[in-house]
């Protein structure tokens, strides 16, 4: 089964949610084994707390009840009495306690039933003590019990007892507490381990999840980025897209963007071939028909009629240009040239020759480098600029000169000629199309050749300047990012 | 001296007036056919008032009604046009139409030249490119 991308972002999520839960669940469980612990161990001390309370009460009543009898001060009494009213709410609350402990409910019956023997006798010495000190009755039940009990130890050896049982029962409680205890450290520890180990695996889930996607995420917009880049530069390429997931609409969309480009793309230089060859054939044709008019009654025309003809033949040379002119135009940027390495030096004599007058002189810097660039429309680039320079030739001798100055990313070439010069008003203007600041009836001056210059240096990601005054020549700057070839030596 | 006939096939008629201009000034023994497309150069080659197999066909590619290619391949259907040498005459300069022309084993392929302001720049007028041309394809036929 193949998840999309929301299904896989969704499940990642769930994921997540469902580490959560479960350590949630399980920190619940584990806190309550905690409070559990805790609270026995409270429980326990507080049985320990209580049986040293009963135990003290106890040792109290007896020491009271000897005060008395050696004394026969009745203050004694008062604090017999009230710990017998104090002790029977301390016991509830013990046997409470213990109450889910049938081992030490046992011992705790025990304690109390020798205590209850032990209060008879207590009683009943007291009160046989009542009547010896009473001078209204005369008794002697006092000695007689004095003398079969307190004489034989009777009490003591109940105390004694009393004593060992709490010793019994508050031994039998410390082991309690001290297992209690080591069961409480011991859930501690349990709970910090598995939720230390749970938000481990929930962050790991997390962390794993969100690079996961992230990366499916990353592929996908990078193919198509490649693409984009590709559509971009002229190449109509597609991407072959197996995933079907929520990008395939926009991979789709870029595919069906680059087959339409593609397809006008096609279109157009057949446009461009069309619009060349069928306008092109009647202009040659008329052209024609100029030329054999001359030819053929040369000697019957008059003046004027050679003249209109001429004219006639340098309109449509003209238009020509214009055509030509257009068509290179609209082919700059569409058709990538491949990358070569240029001598300028050499590519520079080349255009001289083949477009530089004998009575002009040419100066190129000595620095002229050896570029990796497309040597087309650098030489698309010069061309045009020089022969900018010989068309617009001032009154003194042409002068060209050529130099070259190492920038960041490329070279500024300088095309300096000292021919009319521009006017700065018009500076903005020269590189629009069919701009021209000749007449229209001049055969190489169609208004294209800036234009041409500044969209192949544009496309190119460089720059155009002009420093020019009216008269005084003029300067084209031009930035060219290129890669220098270095010489070997 | 043996005559020479050629079948000029070119739908423009300026080119067809080009093409007689240069023969004109050439003054040799040539016989000149014209048609303005494929279906009228059939009618010439096959039809009830058919003229004689020429020595030499110079063909446009591009006309309407049937094309120069349309037209080559009728034409091989018949052996008896085998001899005849075959020039195709156009302005494209596309590898598909050249490529075309040599699978129908044509003698040559002429490019027209359509920037006259190069050619006036040479002074090479269309009288002097056809003329060049002819000779070119005659040469043979009159050694």
């Amino acid at each position: 089964m193949k998840l999309r991308l929301s299904g896989k972002i969704i499940a990642s999520f769930s994921l997540i949610i469902i580490f959560s839960f479960i350590s949630f669940g399980v920190n619940l469980k584990l806190s309550s084994d905690v409070n559990r612990d805790t609270e026995y161990l409270t429980k326990s001390e507080a049985i320990i707390r209580n049986s040293a309370k009963i135990h003290k009460s106890i040792l109290e009543m007896q020491s009271n009840f000897r005060g008395y009898l050696l004394t026969e001060n009745k203050s004694f009494l008062d604090p017999y009495y009230s710990s017998i009213k104090e002790m029977s709410g301390l016991v509830d609350e013990q046997r409470k306690l213990i109450s889910d402990s049938p081992a030490q409910v046992a011992r705790f019956n025990d304690i109390q039933i020798l205590h209850n023997q032990w209060l008879k006798y207590a009683n009943a010495l007291i009160e046989a003590k009542f009547k010896q000190i009473d001078p209204k009755i005369i008794s002697s039940e006092y000695e007689m019990l004095f003398e079969q009990k307190l004489r034989k130890e009777f009490g003591k050896k109940m105390t004694d007892e009393i004593s060992n049982k709490f010793k019994e029962f508050d031994k039998t409680e410390y082991r309690v507490r001290k297992g209690r205890r080591a069961k409480l450290s011991e859930s501690i520890a349990i709970a910090k381990q598995v939720t230390m180990l749970l938000a481990i695996i929930t962050i790991s889930v997390g962390v794993l999840s969100a690079f996961y996607i992230t990366h499916i995420i990353i592929k996908r917009i990078k193919s198509m980025v490649v693409l984009a880049d590709n559509i971009s530069k002229g190449r109509f390429e597609t991407i072959v897209d197996i995933e079907k997931d929520e990008l395939s609409q926009l991979s789709d969309s870029l595919n069906v963007m680059s087959e339409k480009l593609k397809k006008s793309f096609s279109e157009l230089d057949n446009y461009a071939y069309v619009v060349s060859h069928d306008l092109k054939v009647p202009l040659r044709g008329i052209y024609n028909l100029a030329h054999w008019m001359e030819e053929d009654y040369g000697n019957e025309l008059s003046p004027e009629m050679h003249k209109y003809l001429d004219k006639l033949k340098g309109r449509v040379e003209r238009m020509e240009s214009l055509i030509n002119g257009l068509l290179e135009y609209s082919k700059i940027g569409r058709t990538s040239q491949p990358l070569e390495e240029v001598n300028m030096n050499e590519l520079l004599a080349d255009i001289i020759d083949s477009t530089v007058p004998e009575d002009f002189e040419v100066r190129l810097s000595n620095n002229l480098p050896v570029i990796f660039t497309e040597r087309l429309r650098i030489q698309q680039v010069f061309s045009n600029l020089i022969s900018n320079a010989v068309k617009y030739k001032g009154n003194k001798s042409g002068l060209i000169t050529i130099t070259s100055k190492e920038v960041p990313d490329g070279f500024e070439f300088t095309v300096e000629d000292n021919g009319v010069g521009i006017s700065p008003e018009y500076h903005n203007k020269i590189f629009g199309l069919f701009q021209t600041l000749r007449e229209k009836h001049e055969v190489e001056s169609t208004g294209i050749g800036l234009s041409i210059v500044k969209k192949i240096i544009e496309d190119n990601k460089g720059s155009i300047r002009v420093v020019s005054n009216e008269g005084e020549g003029a300067s084209f700057i031009f930035k060219w990012p290129a890669i220098k070839v270095v010489m070997p030596v | 001296m043996k005559e020479i006939s050629i079948l000029l096939i070119e739908d423009d008629e300026l080119d067809v007036i080009s093409f007689e201009r240069a023969l004109k000034k050439i003054n040799l023994p040539i016989i000149l056919y014209t048609a303005f497309n494929g279906i009228e150069a059939l009618e010439l080659l096959r039809g009830k008032q058919r003229i004689s197999i020429p020595d030499i066909i110079v063909l446009d590619l591009n006309m309407p009604k049937m094309n120069g290619g349309e037209f080559l391949a009728e034409l091989r259907k018949d052996s008896t046009f085998n001899d005849v040498k075959i020039f195709i005459m156009t302005t494209s300069n596309e590898d598909r139409d050249r490529s075309r022309g040599d699978e129908f084993g044509v003698t040559g392929y002429i490019i027209k030249p359509l920037n006259f302001n190069e050619n006036t720049k040479r002074n090479v007028s269309m009288d002097n490119f056809m003329h060049f041309q002819i000779m070119k394809m005659v040469g043979d036929q009159l050694n």
